[in-house]
């Protein structure tokens, strides 16, 4: 029951918000963030491929363990490690209890493993990528790309919603609170009223929807009275908007570095 | 660039209808806004004044479908011909939600989107020039949710001044805002209007505001435009004003109660306190210093060995922030509410009214300390549970409605813990409120002022015991604001106590028997309101300025502060047979 209630405390919004949001744009000491976007997001490319080059499980693990300390590096939030590990240690208890019943589940889980760990070491590398780069880095990199601003806008815009949103949230959550009834009696491990939280959070989910529908209207108006549109097809816009890209020597070693790793852990082990 | 021909708005026989209605909104609007006037837009609750001031920049008719007759011409631009993006570099607009305004995260990032999105190379001058021009200097680099409401509100109008437009149109600023703080954003608003010679277009109903900063008044009724006044003769015409739910300045209304002839009233306060002195002088009566006796005002009486009903004791309370800091919003604060209360918390944003609400729902749970209602620790209690005797009704009413019709809003509760009768009783609550034609309705698509009688009905189905109200009286006009104290009454007979945050000291003067005083998480007075508007000193801590009658009674040297413009006209009326002795006494 208290492990429940500080699991709870942990998941508060508060706290969930705050580490989001300092996994957005918090990131002026973390080591990626000082890269250009543009190295970055080729390099995140690469390495989206560089994992299904291997099956030997120790070359794997070493990549794992580079794209770990990457991680570490660029402060990636703890909830989304959690999240991350949780689907992992899911996905392997789902695949050793379904092979449990058509043969030899150990057997499975190994040969299972090399593809676990590729797609493990995709995942950290995306969080450790994405989470370096503060929206505006990420929306720029992608601008300078060809991506077009309409698309560009609504990263940086959806990121700078999201405290907005769970705020709304979290006051239409309070509000049906403070209007139902909670089970008289909650049940062994208080189940009924965990299912009860459940069902209120799933209620306040259509009305959050529709208030920040409603917000946007306004928001689409005033973009406009400060002139987005002009925006869209403008040289001089785009220019100041892309203004201070530049690639770096930095950039560079880190780029060529991070291929001369793989190619001597891929050579050596 | 601000040259002044340009600066002119002209609207011609403007007539709007938005798409699936039959009504016009605007029906033949006739106006004309010289360049460099401020003027403030005053109607009704949905009389069109926000669409009028949306043809302004164009977002009328190009953003809204629907019908859109007459011409509009801005800075000689007919509306119709230019986009909205065009018209930007001429009209910034300021949004009543001017929170979902802003779509940028940081300060210098918002201030930069409109130059950035016109090309213009200057843009870091610019965003420069627009914060020092609002003191907002050294906050560039903050983020958005960071910033105080009355910090977010001054950053979206640096945002269109960063555009250097020569007409400035701002929506309802001191609905959103405590006091202090619109009256700072129209400090700056007069600054521009003087100095650069912008056109300010205001949409007020708070006529204090009008008075003290506002040229002349622009009067909008049933789609048309009434009148256009100069803003003295404007605020004198008192029928008018009533008739469209605005209330006049406290000191313009009591003059009108004292004055028998025809003659201009007052509107200003220093102008009504020379005028108010004048009439002292030339008539029979005189200043009220001795005469007037205290009305004795205490607080109820209190059985010291009864338990209060509610009870704060030593209650501190943090929230992280981004910055890893824990900010502190309560200071070790005692309290205990007993029955038969009436409080208003007064303070300005961010002294910890908000956070006593909440702490009395159980939603929150106090740092330090306990906070019990009846007896029972909220630390331990389930919110729900609490609810059964506490009702809250949250600033922002859109929360409230979760149902896709008030009517299911309101039986909710009723149903929910499976209470008899819930169709009469949500009829009874529904008739009472003067809901009937609202009922069907989505509360979410209601107007302000419609969504908080609304969010008070959803309340008060519940039967509390203990009611508490945050800023209930936000952006409603004149004829809603009376009803909060006639859905209080209503509540029923179970009620034992109203807590009500608010920034309205009319309000609080004339309603509440108990005043706190709150700054910085920490109880600066707490008394009858006689007492806490008699203590200036204190108010001026808290950043509160008492109602004009408080202030003007203490000007006329009454030893007693009136707190209602009838109890001030009474003070000086019933001076009159014994004129001669009161003045003797001095």
């Amino acid at each position: 029951m208290t492990a429940l209630d500080s699991l709870r405390d942990a998941a508060s919004v508060d706290a969930v918000t705050t580490d989001l949001l300092r996994t957005a744009y918090d990131n002026d000491g973390s080591f990626l963030h000082r890269l250009d976007p543009r190295v970055l997001l080729l390099w995140y490319v690469v390495f989206l491929f560089v994992p299904w080059l291997f099956y030997e499980m120790d070359v794997l693990l070493a990549l794992f363990v580079f794209v770990s300390v990457l991680a570490v590096l660029s402060r990636v939030s703890v909830y989304l490690i959690a999240i991350m590990a949780f689907s992992v240690v899911t996905s392997l208890t789902s695949y050793a209890i379904v092979t449990a019943f058509t043969g030899d589940p150990i057997a499975a889980i190994q040969a299972l493993l090399p593809f676990t760990v590729k797609v493990t070491i995709i995942s950290i590398s995306s969080l450790a990528v994405f989470s370096s780069m503060s929206p505006k880095t990420l929306a720029r990199g992608l601008l300078s790309l060809g991506v077009p601003r309409q698309f560009t806008f609504v990263i940086a815009y959806g990121y700078r919603m999201l405290p907005v949103l769970f705020q709304e949230y979290h006051e239409l959550v309070n509000a049906l609170r403070l209007r139902s009834a909670v089970p008289d009696s909650p049940g062994r491990f208080r189940w009924r009223y965990y299912r009860y939280l459940l069902k209120l959070s799933m209620k306040a989910f259509y009305p959050m929807i529709f208030n920040v529908a409603k917000r946007s209207r306004v928001t689409v108006e005033a973009m406009e009275a400060r002139g987005f549109s002009s925006s869209l097809d403008s040289d001089a816009s785009r220019e100041l908007q892309l203004e201070g890209m530049e690639i770096r020597p930095g950039d560079v070693v880190f780029f060529c570095g991070s291929l001369i790793y793989v190619a001597i852990v891929a050579s050596v082990l | 660039m601000n040259t002044q021909n340009d600066a002119s708005i002209s609207v011609d026989n403007l007539s709007v209808r938005y798409p699936g209605s039959d009504e016009y909104v605007l029906d033949g609007a006739t106006v004309e806004i010289d360049a460099g006037e401020f003027v403030a837009v005053i109607g009704k609750n949905g009389s069109g004044k926000t669409t009028l001031c949306k043809s302004f920049n164009g977002l009328i008719p190009h953003f809204y479908d629907g019908s859109f007759d007459g011409r509009v011409t801005v800075g000689g631009i007919d509306t119709a011909d230019a986009t909205v993006s065009q018209l930007s570099e001429h009209v910034g607009y300021v949004f009543q939600e001017f929170d979902n305004q802003l779509v940028s995260p940081t300060v210098s990032d918002e201030v930069a989107f409109g130059p950035i999105n016109h090309g213009l190379e200057d843009y870091r001058e610019r965003v420069a020039r627009a914060l020092s021009l609002l003191n907002l200097d050294g906050i560039e680099d903050r983020f958005l949710w960071e910033l105080s409401g009355g910090q977010k509100h001054l950053v979206a109008l640096a945002a269109v001044l960063s555009l250097d437009p020569s007409i400035l149109v701002v929506d309802e600023p001191a609905a959103q805002l405590d006091p202090v703080h619109a009256g700072e954003t129209y400090d700056h608003l007069a600054a521009l209007n003087h100095e650069q010679g912008m056109t300010i277009v205001a949409i007020e109903h708070q006529t204090e505001f009008i008075a003290e900063y506002c040229d002349s008044v622009v009067l909008v009724e049933d789609g048309r435009v009434a009148w256009k006044a100069p803003v003295e003769r404007a605020l004198n015409r008192l029928e008018d004003l009533r008739r469209n739910d605005i209330q006049p300045p406290q000191i313009t209304r009591t003059a009108a109660k004292i004055s028998d002839t025809n003659e201009r009233l007052p509107i200003g306060f220093d102008e009504g306190c020379r005028w108010f002195r004048n009439v002292l002088d030339s008539t029979t009566m005189h200043s009220p210093s001795v005469t007037v006796a205290d009305a004795g005002e205490n607080l109820p009486v209190r059985d010291n060995k009864r338990t209060p009903l509610i009870r704060l004791s030593s209650v501190s309370h943090t929230y992280p922030t981004l910055r890893g800091e824990d900010k502190q919003v309560l200071d070790a604060l005692d309290l205990a509410v007993y029955s038969g209360d009436r409080v208003a918390l007064v303070g300005s944003n961010g002294a910890g009214k908000s956070t006593i609400l909440e702490l009395l729902t159980g939603l929150k749970t106090p740092t330090e300390g306990t906070v019990s209602i009846t007896d029972t620790d909220t630390a331990t209690t389930l919110p729900e549970r609490i609810a059964d005797d506490v009702v809250y009704v949250p600033q922002n009413p859109e929360s409230m409605f979760v149902k896709d019709s008030i009517r299911a809003d309101i039986a909710h509760y009723l149903q929910s813990r499976d209470l008899e009768d819930v169709a009469a009783r949500t009829d009874d609550v529904v008739s009472f409120l003067d809901l009937e034609a609202l009922e069907d309705r989505d509360g979410r698509l209601l107007s302000v002022g419609q969504q908080r009688r609304a969010s008070l009905a959803i309340g008060v189905a519940t039967a509390p015991s203990i009611i508490l109200l945050d800023e209930p009286t936000g952006s409603l006009d004149l004829a809603s604001r009376m009803e909060i104290g006639r859905t209080i009454s209503r509540a029923g007979e179970r009620v034992e106590t109203v807590i009500m945050a608010t920034h309205d000291l009319e309000l609080a003067a004339e309603w509440a028997n108990r005043i706190l005083v709150l700054d910085n998480g920490e109880i600066l007075m707490d008394g009858p309101p006689k007492t806490v508007f008699a203590a200036t000193d204190v108010l001026a801590e808290a950043n509160l300025e008492p109602p004009q009658v408080v202030r003007l009674s203490e000007e006329l040297g009454c030893t007693s502060v009136a707190l209602s413009t009838d109890e001030l006209v009474s003070h000086l009326t019933s001076e009159r047979p014994t004129a001669s002795t009161g003045a003797s006494h001095q």
